[in-house]
């Protein structure tokens, strides 16, 4: 298994570029998909995401600087690949809104594991803004650091700690209305 | 924080999505099956030295040969005048061997320098 510092030094040079790219789809692609997943929810649009989000990475090796991480470049393309999908979405789900849970889209999912609590859980996250939506995701679920989230959506810390903050507010709110 | 004690104790944090059986050990295969072949960035080529020194040596030459050809038009032996008299009246002769001055090819004034010497 390489680390990060061999991928980005494979990554740079055009004769180990294809070798040292494998190596990141399998060192970091797992994580990535998880990542996207907890964002779009559905495995169809996850795998979607992430296949995109490497094409992309691989046509835009020429602007990996090699500054930061492997990981953190490619977590940026793949969030940013996502929320884009998320948009989409939302915009065609504007017509049958009403008629549209993701709950019970969820439990009806033959990918998704999880109680009726954690389908409504999904369905409070997904009542979020985009940036509360992923900070949440990414702080409450993988319990990554606001700096390396900071790295990755470009967003100052301050402000992801205040949108974390917020989130989880709306979230508890959204569960104590029910109880 | 309280309310994240208050979601965490109540829903906790285990991820309840799956995926299809096998698919992370295709996702890097199939990643990169789709991958198209990367184009060099196209590089800027500059002309050698060594073409710069000819092209130079052979416009030298070419502006060399078309003056040493063009006193025949111009004899300064005719003096000033004879020149604003060959302008202001000017003959079928002049033109056609204008003409022919300016339409000088390389054969031409290979030819040229030839019969001169």
């Amino acid at each position: 298994m390489m680390d990060d510092q061999q991928i980005r030094q494979m990554l740079l040079d055009p004769k180990t570029q294809r070798q040292g790219f494998e190596a990141a789809v399998r060192q970091y692609g797992e994580q990535l998909y998880w990542q996207v997943r907890k964002i779009v929810l559905t495995h169809d649009d996850a795998d979607d995401v992430v296949q995109n989000a490497f094409l992309k990475a691989w046509n835009a090796l020429d602007t990996f600087g090699g500054d930061s991480k492997v990981f953190t470049w490619l977590s940026r393309i793949a969030i940013n690949e996502a929320l884009d999908l998320l948009r989409k979405n939302k915009h065609r789900l504007t017509v049958s809104e009403d008629e549209y849970s993701v709950a019970s889209s969820l439990l009806a999912d033959p990918y998704f594991d999880g109680t009726e609590t954690e389908a409504l859980l999904q369905e409070a996250i997904a009542q979020l803004p985009d940036v509360q939506r992923t900070v949440f995701q990414l702080r409450y679920f993988d319990e990554m650091k606001y700096s390396d989230i900071s790295h990755m959506l470009g967003t100052s810390e301050g402000a992801l700690k205040a949108s974390y903050h917020i989130a989880v507010k709306k979230i508890s709110e959204f569960f104590k209305l029910r109880d | 924080m309280e309310e994240e004690k208050y979601i965490s104790d109540k829903l906790g944090r285990r991820n309840p999505f799956t995926v299809p059986e096998g698919y992370f050990e295709h996702l890097t295969a199939q990643v990169m099956d789709k991958l198209p072949e990367r184009r060099q960035k196209a590089r800027t080529v500059w002309m050698r030295p060594v073409w710069w020194a000819a092209a130079a040596v052979c416009a030298l030459f070419v502006s060399t040969a078309a003056w040493l050809a063009w006193p025949q038009a111009s004899d300064p032996s005719q003096g000033p005048m004879a020149e604003v008299v060959v302008q202001q009246q000017p003959d079928d002769a002049f033109f056609d061997e204008a003409a022919d001055y300016m339409m000088l090819d390389n054969q031409d004034i290979y030819a040229c320098l030839v019969s001169e010497y």
